[in-house]
């Protein structure tokens, strides 16, 4: 079995000869091949040769075209701030909706437009003409409250959950729009699953996260899944308190950060479970016993329903044994 | 006579309304407006601060509560100073450079003062000259550092060396925090103080200033 055959195996509930190994890299990915930060963000050529490096040095099963959050945000007119080795990031004091009004006049970007979401989506296609045939590809989307954060500045964001319900639901909708937008021309472009980040999600608790969220992130899972692709929900932080609604989207893969994977077995029922060694604390930190001991419990907490990856982005500066050791795991046990 | 003990709720259910509007009934009475804050306030904040780390609140709370506090304190500083009352210190607070984190650095800003401090913000992505800067300027007592990412960290370190090439440092506290700070990185690279949440970032910055 290779990669790809092997997490189309694991997702389609079918057998398969090794756990599947799907850490998020970034900025690691980045110093693996020696590129700034900057280009692997605003070139799709650095990204896709940094992940394949990765891939193929350290033995995912996957390649990604995540960066950073502020693509679509980019595209919308939002200012964006480049830094040389890091991730674009976006001022919340000029946020393009620091005004709500201003909301009604935006314009969903084209995202074959030649911006920041025509690059990823350059990204998907060239994936696919150079590890298509080996690698499953996964492409990338924001969450409704991540993105909806990014449009209208996070702190702004939070409060508005109480000052103007209509304005969040109004925000939501266009972000729903938007997003499945873009997955459609990755999709279409090569991407085999489509990852949703929705980091912010794990801020607003259990009632706001019901009441708004989840009826927002559920559509959008449906309607990626109407499109014919694969989902993969990533929310950092600690979702402890939302993983039943989580569970309840029916997305092929859950990723799970500082909630615990033996609680989220419980309340998620079957759903394939991603995670979640720490990656500070263990991957970047501890030594290659650590992740093995470490890798090798939350196996045994999510059961054969289990893909091996990190909590959240592999962090920069991760000793290249500590990520061999988590790829020995994976290559060395079956589910 | 105004039930103070609604100022209390006001701050805790995050009703700016309510809580300004509280504060000028019962200032219009001749409550002294320091009462408000110490018998009040903060122990509104303090209660929504218990109540986010046991998983009661959430981030959303905490701003609201935050806000609502601001409205009343808007009302209640100029009172203060025409007394005469000067700032338990002058903080100069910010995400250090690289770092666009910044809710719990709002949190820590909005407590302090509550507190009784006068804090500066310098907002995010702050870079080490321009702390030192402003601590010159304002002539601040503490300066207090934020940062969520372990690459950014070592901003910290860059920090505390701007202040000392500036000359600033002997007279300044440095306190620090953020998830991934802990107290041997603020031993490490030689600031005074580390605390781990909003709340008790207060205590601390008391404390440092007492020292
Ligand atoms: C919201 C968020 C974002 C937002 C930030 C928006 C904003 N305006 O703040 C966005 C989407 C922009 C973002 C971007 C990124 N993020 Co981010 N983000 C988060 C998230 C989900 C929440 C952080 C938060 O606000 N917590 C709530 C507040 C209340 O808590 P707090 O900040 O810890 O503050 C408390 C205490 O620490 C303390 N405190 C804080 N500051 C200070 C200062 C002093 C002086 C004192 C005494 C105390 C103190 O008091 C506060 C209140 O109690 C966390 C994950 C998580 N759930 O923790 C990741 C997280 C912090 N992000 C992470 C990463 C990796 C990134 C990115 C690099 C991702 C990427 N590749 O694009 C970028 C970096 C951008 C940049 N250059 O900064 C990682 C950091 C890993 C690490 N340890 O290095 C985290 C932990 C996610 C993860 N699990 O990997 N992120």
């Amino acid at each position: 079995m290779n990669s790809r055959e092997r997490v189309l195996a694991m997702l389609a509930g079918e057998p398969v000869d090794q756990l599947v190994l799907m850490p998020i890299t970034m900025m690691f990915a980045a110093d693996v091949i020696g590129a700034q930060y900057r280009d692997y963000a605003l070139d799709h050529r650095v990204l896709v040769e940094a992940q394949i490096a990765v891939a193929e040095k350290y033995h995912f099963d996957y390649v990604s075209c995540i960066s950073d959050p502020a693509r679509e945000a980019a595209d919308c007119g939002a200012n964006i701030q480049l830094f040389d080795n890091q991730p674009p990031g976006l001022d919340e004091q000029r946020a393009l909706l620091a005004d709500k009004t201003a909301l009604a006049k935006l314009k969903i970007p084209d995202p074959l437009g030649g911006g920041r979401m025509t690059d990823r989506v350059q990204a998907a296609a060239l994936f696919k003409t150079k590890a298509g045939q080996s690698k499953f590809i996964e492409g990338w989307i924001e969450g409704p409250c991540a993105q909806a954060a990014d449009l209208r500045g996070i702190n702004s964001l939070m409060t508005d959950f109480f000052d103007d319900p209509a304005f969040v639901r109004e925000l939501f909708e266009f972000v729903l729009e938007m997003e499945l937008k873009f997955a459609r021309v990755q999709i279409e472009a090569g991407a085999d699953i489509i990852g949703v980040g929705d980091a912010a999600a794990s801020l607003v608790g259990p009632a706001l996260y019901e009441e708004f969220v989840l009826p927002f992130e559920k559509r959008m899972v449906d309607g990626l899944h109407a499109l014919g692709t694969r989902v993969r929900l990533h929310i950092c932080g600690n979702t402890r308190r939302i993983l039943k609604g989580m569970g309840s989207l029916g997305c092929e893969i859950v990723d799970l950060d500082l909630a615990p994977l033996d609680e989220a077995r419980r309340q998620m029922g079957n759903q394939i479970l991603l995670g979640n060694l720490n990656p500070v604390r263990i991957l970047r930190d501890g030594t290659t016993a650590d992740v093995t001991h470490a890798i090798a419990e939350c196996h045994r907490q999510a059961g054969a329903r289990f893909i091996v990856g990190a909590g959240c982005e592999v962090p920069r500066g991760t000793p290249e044994n500590n990520l061999l050791a988590l790829a020995a795991y994976a290559r060395s046990h079956a589910p | 006579m105004q039930d103070l003990k609604q100022l209390y709720q006001a701050v805790l259910d995050g009703n700016a309304k309510l809580s300004k509007s509280v504060t000028e009934a019962a200032i219009a009475e001749g409550v002294d407006p320091q009462k408000l804050v110490t018998e009040f306030m903060i122990p509104a904040m303090d209660e929504a601060g218990r109540r986010y780390e046991c998983g009661d609140f959430f981030v959303p709370e905490l701003l609201i509560a935050a806000r609502a506090m601001k409205a009343s304190l808007e009302i209640i500083r100029p009172l203060l100073t025409a007394q005469g009352t000067q700032p338990v210190g002058r903080v100069v607070i910010g995400t250090v450079k690289g770092d666009l984190h910044d809710i719990g650095k709002n949190l820590v800003a909005a407590m302090l003062e509550g507190g009784g401090f006068e804090v500066n913000d310098l907002g995010v992505d702050v870079a080490p000259e321009k702390f030192a800067a402003a601590a010159r300027e304002k002539n601040a007592t503490i300066v207090a550092l934020s940062a969520l990412l372990t690459t950014t960290m070592p901003s910290m370190k860059a920090t505390v060396e701007a202040l000392k090439a500036a000359g600033v440092r002997n007279h300044v506290k440095i306190m620090i925090g953020g998830a991934p700070v802990t107290q041997k990185y603020a031993d490490e690279i030689g600031a005074d103080g580390y605390s781990e949440s909003a709340a008790s970032a207060v205590t601390l910055a008391r404390r440092l200033m007492a020292a």
